[in-house]
């Protein structure tokens, strides 16, 4: 395993370098007595926007909500700007977005869009959440339907409101579990290009798990591939294609060639990697 | 998304609902009318004695001759009824709060009220009589035990069934467990509950004419009784007909206040 190669050279894994926000180092999960993730070294530079992408039953998942703090590690650390992530996440330093947009049907989009920033900063106003919400919203490109209640939106606009949640949190880093797997395909590559404008107009850091080729290639600027049984990265990609991309990129010669090049590597990530 | 729809199709759709609704009501209509018509032919051909089935026309009768009784009688079990629901409700949603917010005692208390589930109220009448009197005390306390379960059991179950990713959104911002609760879980299960709160409607009407039952002197259950004593079956069946309406009127207003407290809910929903 490249990887670990690189990690025996010596104490400190050569690719892990000081502008890095998010670093973990030698993380192994195990539930149900099972090894879900093992000995995952990963670092995700500041502001750079990064996907993990591997096969179903992989851990990309766990893997996320490890950097989130919502799994603790069986083994090894993980830091997120040199705090734990559970003390990140209470700093607002972490934006999640789930696959289902799990919005408050009862709320509409501004308030919802307010939500966590109002339990997480008590001494916000009312007013104050209101307006927070509002610039989200219109950061995410739904500024006049901050009225509507969700289910006045349809999906790909839910999954908008749930980025200006995380977004309302001003985190540094946005961890995104398949944001967008249940959406068609159409809508899917526009939220895709709305991502990046948000990004780049941003500059937050972004992790996004994936099981979409396109998806990771068109957005990131770096790959992880995780292999199977146990979940493992197995190779690493760096997609060269410069920014500001558009979905013209998908014409590319280049980033036909990085398609192939990551399907060739996920086909090998099937192979259960149990030995070494 | 905001683009004009080029073809309107509002009008068709208000079209078809209106036939539907129309449609949904009549047969039913017709029915009941056609039942009552066939009731009374055959009470008058067959010569039924009145004070085994009396006719609709009797029936009529007598709710015309006895009307202020019966209104006051309604009167009495409509209030009861009332009370009792509304204590019905806040103990059953306490005791949902309390099962869900502190654990060990919601372990300690789930399965006992489960079990109490299974006692057959109407046998604890008698003793809500002797222990409370002839008032308005053991209808209340029957109608507490009888309609409180599915206020709590179905506020349980929209309390727990919020979303795991989401409950995960508010333990990463460091969200309390009481803001958890008052925030999403209590508003998560408000449909649950409403849906709870239309049986807890009904279940009151029951426990209202069981305590009449047991012991009363006023009150539709207690005009059943008597009426029933002096042979009286078209009194009996008339003060049915007003328990039926109060039944309906009650479901219907727990009805309506479903739509005003959670207009949100799927079902009323238009997409």
């Amino acid at each position: 395993m490249r990887i670990e190669t690189i990690r025996a050279a010596g104490d400190r894994p050569a690719h892990i370098r000081h502008d890095d926000l998010i670093s973990a180092k030698g993380v192994s999960v195990v539930m149900a007595r099972q090894l879900i993730l093992r000995n995952i070294d990963l670092s995700v530079p500041k502001g750079s926007f990064v996907s993990l992408i591997g096969p179903s039953g992989c851990g990309k998942s766990t893997l996320l909500k490890v950097l989130a703090g919502l799994v603790q590690p069986t083994q090894g650390s993980v830091s997120i700007a040199g705090l734990a992530p559970v003390e990140a996440a209470r700093k607002r330093m972490i934006g999640l977005v789930f696959q289902d947009a799990n919005l408050l049907p009862w709320k509409n989009a501004v308030d919802n869009a307010s939500m966590l920033l109002g339990i997480a900063d008590k001494s916000l106003s009312r007013s104050d959440l209101r307006a927070r919400g509002q610039e989200m919203l219109e950061l995410v490109g739904l500024g006049d339907s901050a009225h509507k209640r969700p289910n006045e939106l349809s999906g790909g606009m839910r999954q908008r409101v749930a980025i200006a949640r995380a977004l309302a949190l001003d985190p540094a880093v946005l961890l995104m579990d398949e944001p967008f797997g249940a959406l068609d395909a159409i809508t899917r590559d526009s939220m895709g290009q709305s991502l990046l404008e948000i990004w780049q107009r941003t500059g937050k850091t972004i992790v996004l798990v994936t099981h979409s080729i396109d998806e990771a290639i068109h957005l990131s600027r770096h790959v992880h591939v995780l292999g199977i049984k146990p979940g493992r990265i197995t190779e690493s990609l760096d997609i060269a294609l410069p920014y500001p991309r558009d979905l013209s990129v998908t014409e590319d010669p280049e980033f036909v060639r990085l398609v192939v090049q990551l399907r060739t590597m996920l086909r090998s990530s099937h192979q259960p990697g149990g030995a070494s | 998304m905001s683009d004009q729809p080029i073809i309107d199709l509002s009008e068709p759709r208000l079209a078809s609902s209106w036939s539907a609704a129309t449609g949904s009501w009549l047969p039913a209509v017709i029915l009941l009318l056609v039942t009552i018509v066939l009731w009374e032919a055959a009470v008058r051909i067959f010569a039924i004695s009145a004070f085994i089935i009396p006719a609709p026309s009797e029936i009529a009768k007598s709710l015309v001759a006895q009307w202020g009784t019966l209104m006051q009688a309604t009167l009495v079990t409509a209030g009861e009824i009332l009370f009792g629901f509304l204590v019905s409700v806040v103990v059953g949603i306490a005791i949902a709060l309390v099962i869900v917010r502190f654990d060990w005692l919601g372990r300690a208390l789930y399965p006992l009220v489960v079990l109490f589930q299974n006692v057959p109220k109407v046998a604890l009448a008698p003793i809500f009589i002797l222990w409370f009197g002839y008032g308005l005390a053991p209808k209340i306390g029957l109608i507490l035990v009888i309609a409180f379960f599915p206020v709590t059991l179905s506020m349980l179950a929209g309390m727990q069934s919020v979303d795991r990713s989401l409950l995960s959104l508010m333990n990463s911002v460091g969200a309390s467990p009481t803001q958890i609760l008052f925030r999403i879980r209590v508003p998560h299960s408000l449909p649950n509950l409403m849906a709870g709160t239309k049986i807890a409607a009904t279940l009151s009407v029951i426990g209202a004419i069981v305590g009449e039952f047991a012991g009363a002197s006023d009150g539709l259950g207690y005009v059943i009784q008597f009426a029933s004593t002096q042979l009286d079956t078209a009194l009996v069946f008339a003060a049915l007909l007003l328990v039926s309406v109060l039944g309906i009127a009650f479901y219907y207003a727990a009805e309506i206040l479903e739509r005003i407290v959670v207009p949100w809910a799927p079902k009323f929903s238009q997409s």
